[in-house]
């Protein structure tokens, strides 16, 4: 039957497409697996900074050395993603992408206290910043919650340095906090992920201020010139 | 804890510190054009351009699904053979007229940008299209449209008008072959629709036809492996279309021989055209 072969045909092509679709998922999926293996081992090593202060340079050194891994990595998806296809397969590599952003950026925010920015990101991954019609890229969205993230681990560590005796920290932790909560409220955000992602950030923003407010009512914050006396006090419910 | 204790200090003495001083006192002296700002001025503008050709793509995916969703009714409305000629010919205009307009517009939204960012804004309005598009070319030719086909409509030559001479460019609209697949799966709806409604009109004939192209659709579907989840889900209605069309069918070859034609009438509800969102409305009733 005549229209029995047309239909045929249009399957058997749907199907080739289907297939070869499936091979370079499989090859995607393979590639994503092993950064994410890189990644988790960067999230561990990374874990001495809220109990050993000694450790964190070590620690960055050592995480330095996996980024590089990483970047072999990207690398070889890059040439696994067929350029004009970035944003169909996007969901293997997305979750990893954010931690690696969210990784880069701790780092680079424990070695020199500065925010990295969405190129020096994409630099050390070893990929283009720029959202191109064809090519690999770090997506700004995934920057954008790694950096969400880096607020978490912050809020976090917030908390240990105290623990630890360093009052120093938590201030230097509460203003880059904030500077990015500032810039987070600039963005028009919609009903989507990254906006859930930032919904949450006012929880660790909270939490900081909670820990230098604590520091500050017991006079422990380290003293700079032009701030006025506070009389001390006790306070009984915290 | 924090609520609480705000206010209750800040009235005992305003010289202590209190958590929401703590706050301000951090976020005024953040310097107003740090580099952290910047860059997030910067991210904002991408973002907001993002979306905005989202909301765009949605809006040109809409018109789509409607004008599509009236042509398959246009072609439903017909009962005679001239009517029927006649509502082909005015569904092919209108379709042509949808790749000239939105789907064009479709193309040059998406001519920067990569691929596959907007496809969720504009698989409603492709699959529609196909159902409707399929449908027209079934009844008009008598075989289904394919991919490649329709891919090479929707190619489009663009003059831009430079201070030296005219310049041309080719902008495609891409349709992915799971679009067209989904669409294709739509028809077997409309497809199992037009079956009843032939009985109706005593077209016999037709009905059996409709039938069985229905019947192979199914077939093709059925030998697919590795389909996506909404192709997936889409199955269970193909199924049911199946076995509503054979039903009919059944019922016409039993009971046909002994009542008029026009005892069959059987007409499907058509109230719910104008929902664009739900695709299970494609089912159909007989």
């Amino acid at each position: 039957m005549c229209e029995n072969e047309l239909i045929n045909d249009i399957f058997t092509k749907f199907q080739q497409s289907l297939d070869s679709d499936q091979e370079t998922r499989e090859v995607i999926r393979t590639i994503c697996k092993e950064i994410d293996q890189i990644s988790r081992e960067a999230v561990t090593y990374l874990q001495i900074i809220h109990h050993k202060e000694e450790g964190i340079s070590q620690a960055c050194l050592k995480t330095r050395g996996l980024f590089e891994k990483a970047r072999q990595g990207y690398l070889r998806l890059k040439e696994a993603v067929p350029p004009t296809d970035y944003f169909k397969y996007h969901e293997h590599w997305r979750w990893v992408t954010q931690r690696y952003s969210f990784l880069i950026a701790l780092v680079i925010w424990l070695e020199v206290g500065i925010l990295a920015s969405h190129e020096t990101v994409a630099e050390i991954l070893g990929i283009s910043p720029i959202e191109e019609k064809e090519g690999f890229h770090l997506d700004i969205e995934d920057y954008l919650i790694g950096l969400l993230l880096l607020c978490s681990e912050l809020s976090r560590l917030a908390v240990n340095a105290v623990t630890r005796g360093d009052y120093n920290k938590p201030l230097q932790i509460s203003r880059f906090v904030m500077e990015l909560n500032a810039g987070f409220r600039l963005l028009n955000l919609k009903n989507d992920h990254l906006r859930k992602r930032f919904d949450a950030l006012k929880y660790d923003v909270k939490k900081i201020e909670e820990v230098v407010y604590d520091l500050s009512i017991r006079q422990l914050l380290p003293k700079t010139a032009d701030e006025p006396k506070i009389e001390d006090s006790k306070e009984a419910d915290s | 804890m924090s609520g609480r204790g705000r206010g209750y200090r800040g009235n005992r003495n305003r010289n202590q510190q209190t958590l929401s001083s703590v706050a301000r006192e951090t976020a005024l002296s953040l310097p107003a054009d740090s580099p952290v700002l910047a860059m997030f001025k910067t991210a904002a503008r991408q973002l907001n351009e993002r979306q905005d050709r989202h909301e765009r793509l949605v809006k040109l995916s809409r018109d789509i699904t409607i004008e599509s969703k009236r042509i398959i009714f246009l072609l439903h409305s017909a009962i005679t053979k001239e009517a029927t000629e006649k509502a082909v010919a005015e569904a092919n205009d209108r379709l042509n007229k949808l790749i000239k307009g939105p789907f064009k517009c479709i193309g040059l939204e998406l001519e920067k940008s990569p691929a596959y960012l907007h496809s969720r804004a504009v698989t409603a309005g492709f699959q529609e299209f196909i159902e409707a598009k399929t449908l027209c070319s079934l009844m008009d030719k008598g075989v289904l449209i394919t991919w490649d086909e329709v891919q090479k409509e929707m190619q489009y030559t663009v003059k831009d008008s430079a201070d030296d001479g005219d310049t041309e460019r080719a902008v495609v609209t891409m349709l992915t072959p799971t679009d067209y697949m989904l669409g294709v799966a739509d028809l077997t709806g409309e497809l199992m629709r037009r079956a009843v409604n032939s009985i109706s009109s005593g077209d016999s004939q037709e009905c059996f036809q409709s039938c069985q192209y229905v019947r192979d659709l199914y077939t093709g579907f059925l030998g697919l492996f590795g389909i996506g989840k909404e192709l997936a889900r889409k199955m269970n209605t193909t199924r049911n279309n199946v076995a509503k069309v054979e039903l009919a069918v059944y019922a016409l070859k039993v009971r046909g021989g002994e009542a008029p034609p026009t005892l069959l009438i059987q007409q499907p509800p058509m109230t719910d055209w104008e929902d664009s969102t739900h695709h299970s409305d494609d089912e159909g009733y007989y």
